[in-house]
């Protein structure tokens, strides 16, 4: 009798530990404030369980909600997915996220900076493809004159890298040492100049004003790209995470290329607007130096293991703030050493880009 | 003259003097007034908030009253209060820059309200991407030509010489 008492004590012992076991479980799995979303934590309020955030800022990243709610704000973001569907909330939280992300990079210019970041990048790769199938015409219009081509090579006409619009004509690439990524022709045999959208020759003190009215303007040139079929959710076009995770994983922004007669008249259109520029361009290439040279930034690494895809796509976009301080330093350096770093920036921009890119996926 | 007519004329000079001296600087407070920026229009971020636009309103420099939609963009995207403390964390000879790619994304966002300026981003580097590849195949036939007439010219030349 002892003994199956003293059985049953031990089982209604362990019984106890167990519920006592998953008591503990429930109540932090569940209750208090580990349960809550990082925007509910943030608040410092009860996350109920139909919290509209809750899905889109998990506990374990406060940071991607810390930056939506400097810029946007917790209001905003519920009046802008309350306006949505279900299907486009995902996506819209997303482009959301990467903006506050881009902001809390480059507080001064945001996700304008990256936007003109790549136009100039698509402006060095045109002018480039133009150069070489020029060069490419050159060898298929003459195949039999092959001798007399080589002798032209060797006077080796060295192809500039033109920028700020000097008047030169169009020269003759006929060099065999055509190196890849360097020498770029502005073609300027028209009267109307199709220059860069920057002038780096121009001090930056004079070229303020003009970037004011660039940058707004540009908007409305974006609004000519924004024609609604590009950005229709059922066009077939995803913003996709392989993850669950937002940014954990491959974080991708696809769109179908089907509007690329609206951007070719934003090319155009900022093209137009290129010769205004002055100061852009020059943090443009300060950028592209800087991440030439400073690949790894202590400050990102805090955050790398949050931001892992964004940290790869956003080396391209240095910090702005540092340009800032090195500005009096370009100021005054020599028209020398600017065509150096315009040829190191050509001989790396694109390799890098091709790497570093990753907001897109190449099928 | 007697004695208290001489104390009424004091007094009265008094009065005059102190009457003269207020409606001095009170005249001066009128002109001080008129020659500051913000009592002839207020600017286009008070004016939308209904509130006195006083000298040292952080808004007035970058939203001047001729544009009302830049404000009005930006305080529904973002909201006044943000935008103000973006605005003091950034130096003030990069707030005109700031606030004019605030306008810019709030347009975007207003445009399309999925996708925003992220849109515009994502086309351009899918553009970025169609380039590269195409100038990579350019450069390869460009390489297969130039060797082809290398090697052609080697063996001309190895053709003279024997």
């Amino acid at each position: 009798m002892s003994n199956t008492k003293h059985i049953h004590k031990g089982l209604l012992e362990r019984f106890l530990d167990l519920l006592l076991i998953a008591l503990i479980i429930f109540m932090t799995l569940k209750g208090g404030t580990s349960g809550a979303c990082a925007a509910c934590k943030y608040q410092r309020r009860r996350c109920a369980a139909d919290c509209p955030l809750a899905p889109y800022f998990p506990a374990e990243q406060p940071k991607l909600f810390q930056n939506v709610h400097r810029l946007f704000g917790v209001r905003s973001i519920v009046k802008i997915l309350e306006k949505l569907d279900e299907t486009q909330k995902p996506e819209a939280m997303k482009s959301i996220i990467f903006q506050s992300y881009v902001r809390d990079r480059s507080p001064v210019y945001g996700c304008l900076g990256v936007t003109q970041q790549l136009q100039y990048m698509i402006w060095l790769a045109e002018e480039e493809l133009k150069a070489v199938n020029s060069q490419l015409q050159l060898y298929r219009s003459q195949p039999q004159n092959g001798q007399n081509q080589n002798q032209n090579h060797n006077s080796h006409n060295q192809m500039i890298h033109e920028l700020g619009g000097d008047n030169k004509q169009q020269e003759d690439v006929t060099s065999q040492q055509l190196d890849l990524g360097m020498g770029l022709n502005v073609h300027n045999n028209q009267s109307n100049v199709v220059t860069p959208f920057f002038s780096p020759l121009l001090p930056v003190s004079e070229t303020q004003q003009p970037q004011m009215s660039y940058t707004y303007s540009c908007s409305e040139v974006n609004n000519n790209g924004y024609s609604p079929p590009a950005y229709n959710t059922d066009s077939g076009k995803e913003i996709l995470t392989n993850n669950n995770n937002v940014w954990g994983g491959q974080n991708r922004f696809l769109y179908n290329d089907n509007n690329g007669g609206g951007f070719s008249n934003q090319n155009q259109s900022c093209h137009e607007m290129k010769s205004n520029n002055g100061v852009m361009a020059i943090q443009s290439q300060l950028v592209n130096l800087q991440m030439a040279s400073n690949h790894q930034q202590g400050e990102e690494e805090e955050d790398a293991h949050e931001y892992d895809e964004i940290h790869q796509f956003l080396e391209i976009i240095d910090d702005r703030q540092s340009f800032a301080d090195s500005k009096e330093a370009y100021a005054s350096s020599s028209g020398g050493s600017l065509k150096e770093q315009i040829d190191e920036i050509g001989e790396n921009e694109l390799r890098s880009a091709a790497t570093c890119f990753s907001l897109t996926s190449v099928n | 003259i007697p004695k208290r007519e001489t104390k009424k004329i004091k007094h009265f000079q008094e009065v005059i003097k102190w009457g003269t001296f207020s409606l001095s600087m009170y005249i001066c407070g009128i002109y001080k007034k008129k020659m500051s920026n913000y009592t002839n229009s207020p600017c286009a971020a008070c004016k939308f908030l209904r509130r006195k636009c006083t000298s040292d309103c952080v808004f007035a420099p970058y939203f001047p009253p001729e544009e009302p939609t830049k404000f009005a963009n930006v305080h529904r995207i973002f909201g006044a209060s943000n935008v103000s403390k973006i605005l003091q964390e950034v130096a003030p000879h990069q707030r005109e820059d700031a606030v004019n790619s605030l306008a810019y994304e709030a347009e975007a966002r207003l445009t399309d309200p999925v996708y925003g300026c992220v849109g515009a981003i994502s086309v351009l580097q899918r553009q970025v991407l169609r380039l590269q590849r195409e100038l990579e195949e350019t450069n390869a036939d460009l390489m297969r030509y130039a060797s082809c007439l290398g090697s052609e010219t080697t063996s001309a030349y190895g053709g003279r010489r024997g």
